[in-house]
C-alpha cells in the first residue's frame, strides 16, 4: 500500500467538486485538502452540501465532476485501496439494531480484512475505548444516543483508518454527552494521530475542535482557515448596538477601540469577543442555529 | 479473501439466529395448511399427470415456499437499507459489489434450503415417497439462487415498502400461482401459457417435480434455469452498483 503512495501528496486532496441530484446544484465547485493529523471543521448550515461532500468522500455516491485523490492516488480508479485507510461515521447511526455491540463490532473486523488472531483484542479495546465494555452483548436497538454514537465511533476506528470523517457527530445529543463524544474526538486525534474532517453546523463545536475550518454555503467554500484567523480577519472585538428594531454591530481589532467606541454610543450596548459565528453571518449574512 | 462475502453473511446469520424459532414457525404454517386443503380434502381420490394429486402438489409447494423464502429477502433488504441504513455499512468497506450480492444471495439460498427441508418433513409425515437425485440437488440450488438475487435486484430499485408491496402483488403472486405449483401449466388457456413459459418458476417445478417423482428431466430447462440465475446475478449487480449514483 505504501509503495503505492506518492511521497508529499496530500492524504486527501479534493478537487473541483460537482454533484447534481437532478436540477438541483447541491456542489458548485469544492477544493480543499487534508494533512496528516489535521482537523479540520466542515462547517455550514442545513443543506449547505456538508453530508453530500462527505458521502463522495467515503464513496457512498459518485460526484457529477472533479476528483478526489487519497495520498496522490485517484478514488474513483481504485476505491478499495483508499477504502482500506478511511473511516467514516455516519450522521445517523447504521448499527445493526440487532445485533449486539459485539456483533457490530466483529462484523467490521470481518468486512475490513482484520486477521482473525487480532480481532477480538482490537474489539476489545475499542469498546474500552469507548466505555461501552459493560454491554458488550447487549443488542443495539437497547442503546441510548449517546452509546450508539460512541459504538459507531470507535467502530469506525477498528481498522485504524488514517482519515476519519465525522458527519455531524454530536447532532440531538444533551449536552454532557456532547462534552464526552468531544473528548472522545480529540483523543483519537491526538493519540492516535488520526486526520479528522467532521461536518457540523454548530459553531462553537467547529470552534472548539478545529485546528482549521472550512466554511460551506450553498455548495461552495465561502471561507478557510484557522478559527482564530478567520476572527482576526473581521475583528476581534464586536459591539453590538440595540437599536429598536434591530442590533448593529461593529468590529474592533481590539478591546479599547471598542470600549473607546462604546462611550460615544447613545443606546444600550455590549462590547464581546468576537465568535466564529460573526464570522460566518458576516460571510453569509443569515443566522445559523441560534 | 471474501471478506465481503463472509462479513454479509455473518449479518444476516446472526440476526437469523436470534429469530430462527419465530421464523421457522411461520414458514410452517403455510406449506401446512395447503397440504390439509388441497392435498388432503380436494385431492383426495384425484390424480394428475398419472400421479396422485398429493405427490403432485409436494414439488410444487417446494418451489413456492423455497421461492417465498430466497425471494423475501427483499424485504429485509429493504428494510436494513431505508431505515436503518446497514447497508452503507457494506459500501464503505473496501469490498466489491459482487461480494455483497453473492452474500446476501446465499443468504437466500439458506433460507429457500431450510423450507425445503421442511416440506420434506411433510412429506414424510403424510406418506408421501421421493426420489432424491443429483439433478434435483442442481436444480434446487438454481432455482433459490435466481429468487434471491431476483430479490436483491427488486430490494435495490424499488424506493419504499409501498412499491416493493405492488411488486409482490403484481408479478410475484400471479407467478406463484400460475406456474404449476398447484396444477399442470399445460392446462392453462392459450394466452396464460405463453405467459408462464416466460417466468423462470414453470422451469424450476417441471425439473425438480420430474426429478422427486421418477419423471424425465428435460436438461434444456436445466440451461435455461441457469441463464435465469446469470440474468438476476447480473441484474443484482448493476441494481446494487447504481445505489451510488
Amino acid at each position: 500500500m505504501k509503495a503505492s503512495m506518492s511521497e508529499g501528496a496530500a492524504a486527501l486532496s479534493v478537487e473541483g467538486l460537482v454533484k447534481r441530484f437532478g436540477k438541483r446544484k447541491a456542489l458548485r465547485g469544492i477544493s480543499f485538502r487534508v494533512e496528516g493529523g489535521d482537523f479540520i471543521g466542515l462547517l455550514g448550515p442545513n443543506g449547505a452540501g456538508k453530508t453530500t461532500t462527505i458521502k463522495i468522500l467515503t464513496g457512498l455516491i459518485k460526484p457529477t465532476e472533479g476528483g478526489v485523490r487519497y495520498y496522490g492516488r485517484d478514488f474513483a480508479a481504485h476505491p478499495r485501496e483508499a477504502k482500506r485507510f478511511i473511516g467514516m461515521v455516519p450522521q445517523q447511526s447504521n448499527l445493526d439494531r440487532d445485533l449486539t455491540a459485539y456483533e457490530n463490532l466483529y462484523l467490521h473486523t470481518i468486512l475490513h480484512g482484520i486477521p482473525k488472531p487480532a480481532r477480538k483484542e482490537r474489539i476489545e479495546e475499542a469498546l474500552e475505548f469507548a466505555g461501552l465494555t459493560e454491554y458488550r452483548d447487549r443488542q443495539v436497538k437497547t442503546f441510548s444516543g449517546g452509546m450508539r454514537r460512541r459504538l459507531v465511533i470507535v467502530r469506525a476506528l477498528l481498522h485504524e483508518p488514517r482519515i476519519l470523517f465525522l458527519d455531524e457527530p454530536t447532532v440531538g445529543l444533551d449536552p454532557q454527552i456532547r462534552r464526552t463524544l468531544w473528548d472522545l474526538i480529540l483523543k483519537v486525534n491526538q493519540v492516535k494521530g488520526t486526520a479528522i474532517l467532521l461536518t457540523t453546523h454548530y459553531i462553537e463545536e467547529a470552534e472548539k475542535l478545529c485546528g482549521r475550518v472550512l466554511i460551506i454555503n450553498k455548495g461552495r467554500i465561502i471561507a478557510e482557515g484557522p478559527p482564530d484567523d478567520l476572527k482576526r480577519e473581521i475583528g476581534r472585538y464586536v459591539l453590538e448596538i440595540f437599536l429598536e428594531d434591530r442590533i448593529e454591530e461593529e468590529f474592533f481589532p481590539s478591546r479599547d477601540e471598542a470600549l473607546e467606541r462604546l462611550k460615544e454610543c447613545d443606546h444600550s450596548c455590549k462590547v464581546r469577543e468576537v465568535t466564529l459565528e460573526d464570522v460566518f453571518l458576516r460571510l453569509t449574512g443569515r443566522r445559523i442555529n441560534v | 479473501m471474501f471478506n465481503g462475502f463472509k462479513g454479509v453473511l455473518y449479518r444476516e446469520l446472526s440476526v437469523y439466529r436470534k429469530r430462527a424459532r419465530k421464523q421457522i414457525l411461520a414458514s410452517s404454517l403455510s406449506p401446512l395448511l395447503y397440504l390439509i386443503a388441497f392435498g388432503w380434502s380436494l385431492g383426495r381420490g384425484v390424480s394428475v399427470d398419472g400421479l396422485p394429486y398429493i405427490s403432485f402438489l409436494i414439488p410444487g409447494l417446494i418451489t413456492m415456499s423455497s421461492l417465498n423464502q430466497s425471494y423475501g429477502i427483499a424485504q429485509e433488504l429493504n428494510i436494513t437499507r431505508f431505515y436503518f441504513h446497514v447497508f452503507d455499512e457494506y459500501l464503505i468497506a473496501p469490498i466489491s459489489h459482487a461480494e455483497i450480492v453473492l452474500g446476501e444471495a446465499a443468504y437466500g439460498m439458506f433460507k429457500g434450503l431450510l423450507s425445503t427441508v421442511l416440506i420434506f418433513v411433510y412429506a414424510v409425515l403424510f406418506g408421501v415417497k421421493l426420489i432424491l437425485t443429483p439433478v434435483f440437488f442442481v436444480a434446487i440450488l438454481l432455482h433459490t439462487f435466481l429468487f434471491a438475487a431476483l430479490g436483491i435486484t427488486v430490494a435495490m430499485l424499488v424506493r419504499d415498502h409501498g412499491t416493493q408491496a405492488t411488486v409482490n402483488t403484481f408479478v410475484i403472486t400471479p407467478m406463484i400461482f400460475l406456474s404449476g405449483t398447484f396444477f399442470p401449466v399445460d392446462k392453462l388457456p392459450y394466452i396464460f401459457k405463453v405467459l408462464v413459459y416466460a417466468l423462470p418458476l414453470t422451469y424450476s417445478t417441471k425439473v425438480i417435480r420430474a426429478s422427486l417423482t421418477g419423471g424425465a428431466v428435460n436438461l434444456f430447462f436445466v440451461l435455461l434455469l441457469v441463464i435465469f440465475a446469470v440474468l438476476f446475478f447480473t441484474s443484482a449487480l448493476w441494481a446494487v452498483r447504481r445505489v451510488e449514483a
